[in-house]
């Protein structure tokens, strides 16, 4: 019996995401259409693997974000880096940018923390009471003196901005949560990301 | 497809996400769940990601064990196992977090402590240290007081005594005030109150290694399960599980009181559970391998897999689950890492005729 496409997906496709932001990020130098070449690379895989899955899950995800780019190129919806608009730039091998790395379980949490800790203040908060303490959105809302509708908002920001932060260096522009005071970074971490989006 | 775009069907799916993690779900809402999943594999993809990242969050309970308080630590002031290899930003992109970062978030548990509280290495200790002295007025009026420290176990201080908490994967050493040295295994709770009369330990769960300071008028005493261990100077450990202990003595001589006394000597592992003490005699470095988990490494000599993989699965969140009882009694001889799951796995499967395979948070080994 096959696995779900879905858990396949997760642990297959996904779990590139650092080192595949970071190959964007040094090949495309358009850095607010970083998260779309990302999104539209994975729907392309998960498609193909609908119908067979691939051996190498981490190269196809890699050749299908080539692909991509090569046709943005194309199209001109860009203006080429290079003179030209040769795609060469495109073929960098993934392994210069970042040695394949087995990341120990204990580092996963190390970066869980770092990322939990880049929240906002009250974002934290709810999101550990929910996901930790394992209260009710409603008893959140009773224990921090929220209405529920912000503490959806906290742990909708929250599923988002973790996503975000726990594969993709603090350089690489996210998604920006649309409204509300979401990512309030008292901590100030992120400086130079917030000019640049 | 536009940046707008991408962002509005996160959005969308963090919705969905938070709404389905609610409790307030109906079957009317997963059809619509699936029709908006259906529409495009852009919303099916974007939302795997989110759901991934938020069963990721949940491992945050590893973070959090052993704090009572509701809500988290102060920011960067983790639990985070000492043995930590390098921090996971040797690479060539620049870092703003570490660079603006002016206390290390993950210490080296290396300096011997030589103060009153636990010393964990690193900016965070001191402060926690200071922090301490200048709450001690408070304490009178607080009746319990909780203090974390910069990487390594909490602690806090109720009337009579002393909390001190380990993290799954975590160890951490300590003095006393008496100058007795302290070292906690994984997940483990202890209590400590130091009177006139008597050292006392109260062994709540887990493992924890004494190097005890002579004082003939005070001995020093672990209680745990209804039983006594009691060393005058020398040094030994106490595991709990449920109400067993297993006393491994090092050093000196320890009397174990349950029902009845045993003394111990050097080299000794006593096993005390509900039927009596069984005193198993080793040399004295047979029995300090037994407490190599103070180096965070576990040694196995002749051992099951069953046995290896039970000890394992105390320092690691991620379970090792033996899923074919062919491989339970695999003899396993070795030093592994106590937190490298995948290491050990690893090996396995190069020099066993073992498979193993990653399903969720859980390794299943097969015989192959």
């Amino acid at each position: 019996m096959e696995e779900p496409l879905d858990t396949w997906f997760k642990r297959e496709v996904l779990s590139h995401e650092e080192i595949l932001m970071r190959f964007l990020a040094r090949v495309w130098p358009h850095r607010d259409e970083l998260a779309d070449i990302r999104q539209e690379a994975y729907a392309r895989v998960y498609e193909a693997a609908r119908k067979s899955r691939p051996q190498s899950p981490k190269a196809f995800l890699f050749t299908t974000a080539r692909h991509l780019m090569a046709d943005r190129v194309r199209r001109e919806r860009i203006v080429s880096i290079r003179a030209g608009g040769d795609t060469d730039f495109l073929n960098v091998l993934v392994d210069e940018i970042s040695p394949e790395q087995r990341v120990s379980a204990n580092e996963e949490l190390v970066r869980l923390a770092r990322a939990f800790d880049r929240l906002s203040a009250k974002c934290r908060e709810v999101v550990w009471l929910r996901r930790v303490k394992e209260l009710t959105q409603k008893e959140v809302a009773e224990r921090l003196g929220l209405s529920e509708k912000t503490v959806e908002k906290h742990l909708r920001t929250g599923a988002r901005l973790l996503a975000h932060y726990t594969r993709t260096n603090a350089l690489i522009p996210r998604t920006k949560p649309e409204s509300g005071e979401q990512d309030d970074d008292e901590s100030g971490y992120e400086h130079g990301t917030h000019a640049r989006n | 497809m536009s940046t707008e775009r991408t962002q509005e069907i996160e959005d969308l799916a963090s919705e969905w996400l938070i709404r389905r993690d609610s409790g307030v779900w109906t079957a009317h809402d997963q059809v619509r769940l699936e029709e908006w999943l259906a529409a495009s594999t852009l919303h099916r993809v974007a939302y795997l990601r989110l759901e991934l990242a938020w069963e990721e969050a949940a491992r945050l309970k590893a973070l959090g064990a052993g704090i009572r308080e509701d809500l988290p630590p102060p920011r960067r002031q983790w639990n985070l196992t000492p043995f930590f290899d390098a921090p996971d930003h040797a690479d060539g992109v620049p870092d703003h977090e570490e660079a603006s970062s002016s206390t290390a978030q993950v210490a080296e548990l290396n300096a011997e402590p030589s103060s009153g509280v636990p010393d964990v290495g690193g900016v965070g200790g001191r402060e926690a240290k200071s922090r301490r002295r200048s709450q001690i007025g408070v304490f009178a009026v607080a009746a319990s007081l909780l203090l974390v420290l910069g990487a390594g176990a909490y602690f806090w201080l109720v009337s009579g005594g002393e909390h001190y908490v380990t993290p799954v994967g975590g160890v951490v050493s300590f003095t006393l005030k008496d100058d007795s040295k302290v070292t906690l295994n994984t997940d483990t709770e202890i209590r400590v109150d130091l009177t006139a009369r008597e050292r006392n330990v109260d062994l709540k769960r887990g493992e924890a290694f004494f190097e005890v300071a002579k004082d003939p008028q005070r001995p020093f005493v672990v209680s745990a399960g209804g039983k006594r261990v009691i060393a005058v100077g020398t040094q030994f450990s106490v595991r709990r599980d449920a109400q067993d202990l297993e006393v491994v003595v090092t050093e000196g001589k320890v009397r174990v009181e349950d029902a009845g006394e045993t003394l111990l000597t050097p080299g000794a592992i006593a096993h005390a559970g509900d039927a009596g003490v069984l005193v198993q005699r080793k040399t004295v470095p047979e029995a300090q391998e037994r407490l190599s988990w103070r180096t965070g490494v576990l040694m196995f000599r002749d051992q099951t897999l069953g046995e290896v993989v039970a000890e394992f699965n105390r320092y690691n969140e991620r379970k090792i689950v033996i899923a074919d009882p062919k491989v339970t009694d695999l003899r396993i001889e070795g030093n592994f890492r106590a937190t490298n799951v995948d290491a050990f796995v690893r090996l396995l499967g190069s020099g066993f005729p073992v498979r193993a395979r990653v399903e969720g948070d859980r390794v299943l080994l097969t015989s192959n």
